[in-house]
């Protein structure tokens, strides 16, 4: 028997590479719109490699991974 | 003495010459002058006026009640024969005639008599004698009434009445059946000419034929509106007038006794009065089925709404309609779709009948309630909202205004000569009347089934999980139709409640675009698995089923590629599978065919096992692919179907090649079989259960034991760190 798989349609769901599944602070789900803005992911600010700061420490924002 | 008595006797016999009747005779026979003069001096002499018109009306009265009134009821009795109640009734009515001529004559002598003597009293405090007769010949006639008459005079009337509502006149007379012109008509003629003679037509058949209008009225408004639903109120009236009133004129023209004109206007009024109100009760009857049938049954509507303020019967509409649709509509055997439909059917007929919306308020309300409790009133209605083809709500989604609740309402001032106040029967609202009398008046269907539950967040819920599924059921990212149903129930909802739809849509996009890119990748190898996948952010999506399901190596190792390139595409992050939802589309090469297939992933991953190794048990591909056996075995059972598979042993299965028996596989096999099972709604169950099962736990300990052994315990929990006491809160520990 030889079975060829002509498209395999999946479902997969994104999230921010983080320690948690929700913020610290305010309880948020990271994976949620920030409250600048209406779409999460790409348009949210927070994505965008621009100077952010830290909403506690006021500190630069920066990513775990980086 | 002998002499005078002799004399006496003579005169006696004079006297009754002329007046038969003191000798019980009817019929008179002539007499000459002389003998009338001679009456009037024995009459003068004796001073007997008095006296001899008392015996005449007393022997009249006596004649009357035990010959002539015996004999005209005696035709009644026997009306139970079969033949000629129209010649019964005539003959009777001949036969008082008859008697009362002869009653008439005597009474014509008597009047003459009383000029001659002067008598000045009249019997019964009448205007003159005739008077008087006529009034002993009702009040004998009635005396003697025979209980079941008015069978005879209905059916006597009822003859004619028919033959006047007959649309040509040369069919056969129904009366004698034979000629299309025969004496019938002007026997009845002759016999109301009698009756009003006598003056005994309105005495006598007056309310037969009041009744007989009514019932004929009735049955002529039920016969025509039966399953028709046009307009009827102008041509009922017309034909009122033009049969039923010529009717009744024509017999009535012969009662002399009563001015024409003004009875008429007085029998019209009340005729009208009772069409309309016929008319109406035979529509509220009607009216579920009117209702079912808008718009077809609008002019029926309009009928009713033009009856209803003449007849005042809005209470018994309104109960009416209630019992209607509680007995044929709000059961388990009607389906959901059905009352929703009859539900939209509804607000928009009762719109017709009365446009401030109080009627619509009180008949729907059962229907509110009935519906609330419905499980799937608000996926019905949902999916209607979004379905193609002709569909009452979509319709009106796409039709629709979006009903702004907030904006001031001040068009009252456009059109205060046309305004209508709220009947009188109203409720009183609580909020002040400027709020709600312009919902109850405006309110669009959309809204109103909304409102069945009182929020929107219901539907939008419910919309959210509809679409979830057609998205991840379609596997398409063919999304033009949602985002223009998206956007009609923006307009409905508003914006802020439907921002989770928009991100789901976004997502679907966002994936085709993401898929494009990554697969122009040239570090991208494709092999020979392509995939193509749906990135969701999972926060806006409904909870997926969670399904646990290891994939086959190559589709793993194909994932994987696909995350690292994503996670290059997208800086800091990375995908999380949900390896068990999805479509896989096959082609399935064997020794003697090749079928194509579309099968879920857990399907796919089965027989992708069966490619690498031809026989797998049960229990060993259960441990492969981390799925319990007993729904492996159901999945596999796909495949077995199919004829793929076949189980060798129990619980051991093997790829057949070639089919031995063409009969085994019942199905085409190049049919796209796909098991569409929700992805989401089975989830929310799974939740539901999942909580049930975790209520126990929650209620045991608080119930079970006291607060200071709970506490005692949770603090040894916490002593051995499996819990975490901070602010007065018990934790899980990270």
């Amino acid at each position: 028997m030889k079975v060829t798989v002509k498209n395999w349609t999946t479902v997969a769901s994104w999230k921010w590479v983080a320690n948690d599944d929700n913020c610290g602070i305010c309880r948020m789900p990271f994976d949620g719109c920030c409250p600048d803005c209406k779409l999460p992911g790409d348009d949210c600010p927070l994505s965008q490699p621009v100077n952010q700061q830290c909403p506690m420490c006021r500190q630069e924002w920066k990513f775990n991974n980086k | 003495m002998e002499e005078i008595l002799f004399d006496t006797k003579i005169q006696w016999a004079r006297i009754k010459k002329i007046f038969p009747i003191l000798d019980n005779e009817i019929s008179a026979t002539p007499f000459s002058k002389n003998e009338f003069e001679d009456l009037c001096n024995i009459v003068k002499t004796n001073q007997i006026e008095i006296i001899l018109q008392d015996i005449i009306m007393n022997k009249t009265e006596k004649l009357l009640r035990d010959k002539i009134a015996p004999e005209f009821w005696s035709y009644f009795k026997n009306h139970s024969a079969e033949n000629k109640k129209f010649d019964l009734f005539f003959n009777a009515v001949k036969s008082v005639y008859n008697n009362y001529k002869e009653l008439c004559n005597i009474m014509s002598r008597l009047e003459l008599l009383r000029k001659e003597v002067n008598i000045v009293e009249v019997p019964y405090n009448e205007l003159t004698v005739h008077d008087s007769l006529r009034l002993i010949l009702r009040a004998t006639l009635f005396s003697q009434l025979h209980v079941d008459y008015q069978t005879l005079v209905i059916e006597f009337y009822e003859l004619v009445l028919r033959m006047e509502d007959r649309e040509e006149s040369n069919t056969p007379c129904l009366i004698c059946e034979v000629e299309p012109y025969c004496n019938c008509f002007h026997l009845f003629e002759e016999t109301n000419r009698k009756l009003g003679e006598m003056s005994l037509l309105e005495p006598l058949v007056g309310q037969a034929l009041t009744d007989l209008s009514y019932h004929y009225i009735y049955a002529h408004i039920q016969k025509n509106s039966k399953d028709n639903y046009e307009s009827f109120i102008v041509p009922l009236e017309k034909w009122l007038h033009s049969v039923v009133i010529n009717w009744l004129k024509k017999i009535y023209s012969h009662d002399s006794y009563v001015p024409l004109s003004e009875y008429m206007e007085m029998f019209e009024k009340k005729l009208v009065n009772y069409l309309y109100n016929a008319y109406t009760k035979i529509r509220i009857d009607q009216l579920f089925n009117i209702v079912i049938e808008y718009p077809e049954s609008l002019p029926a509507l309009e009928d009713i709404r033009i009856c209803l303020p003449r007849t005042d019967l809005k209470p018994m509409l309104t109960k009416k309609l209630q019992k209607a649709m509680e007995t044929r509509l709000l059961h388990p055997g009607v389906s959901t779709t059905d009352i929703l439909t009859a539900y939209v059917a509804t607000i928009r007929s009762l719109r017709v009948l009365d446009p401030s919306g109080l009627l619509l308020e009180t008949v729907t309300q059962p229907i509110h309630q009935y519906l609330r409790s419905r499980e799937d009133t608000v996926r019905c209605v949902v999916s209607s909202l979004t379905e193609e083809g002709p569909n009452d709500l979509a319709e009106e989604l796409n039709r629709g205004e979006p009903v702004d609740e907030n904006a001031p309402v001040d068009d009252e001032d456009e059109n205060w000569e046309t305004w209508v106040p709220d009947p009188v029967d109203a409720l009183p609202c609580k909020q002040s009347p400027k709020e709600t009398n312009p919902s109850r008046r405006n309110a669009d269907i959309i809204s109103m089934l909304v409102n069945i539950y009182g929020s929107k967040e219901l539907f939008v819920n419910e919309y959210r999980t509809l679409l979830a599924d057609r998205l991840l059921s379609q596997y398409t990212c063919d999304t033009e139709k949602e985002i223009r149903y998206l956007e009609l129930l923006k307009l409905r909802f508003g914006d802020s409640h439907l921002h989770f739809c928009e991100v789901m849509l976004k997502d679907i996009a966002d994936s085709k675009r993401i898929n494009q890119r990554i697969k122009e990748d040239a570090e991208y190898l494709e092999s020979d698995i392509p995939l193509s996948t749906m990135i969701v952010s999972q926060q806006f999506w409904p909870p997926f089923k969670d399904e646990k399901l290891e994939l086959h190596h190559t589709v793993v190792d194909q994932m994987k590629q696909f995350t690292a390139r994503f996670e290059t595409l997208k800086g800091s992050r990375t995908l999380c599978w949900k390896s068990h939802l999805g479509v896989v589309n096959l082609d399935i090469e064997l020794n003697d065919r090749t079928v194509n297939l579309s099968v879920s992933p857990i399907q796919a991953t089965i027989l992708l096992h069966f490619q690498d190794r031809n026989v797998w048990e049960l229990e060993e591909l259960s441990k492969v692919i981390l799925c319990p056996a007993t729904v492996l075995r159901r999945k596999i059972g796909f495949w077995l179907s199919h004829g793929i598979l076949v189980e060798t042993k129990p619980d051991v299965f093997c790829v057949q090649e070639k089919v031995e028996h063409k009969a085994a596989p019942q199905e085409d096999f190049y049919v796209e079989e796909f098991e569409s099972e929700s992805a989401m709604a089975s989830a929310k169950d799974q939740k539901e259960e999942e909580l049930q099962n975790i209520w126990s736990y929650i209620l045991g300990p608080t119930t079970e034991c006291g607060q200071s052994e709970l506490k005692a315990f949770l603090d040894r929990k916490v002593r051995e760190r499996q819990l975490i006491f901070a602010n007065g809160l018990y934790k899980l520990p990270k």
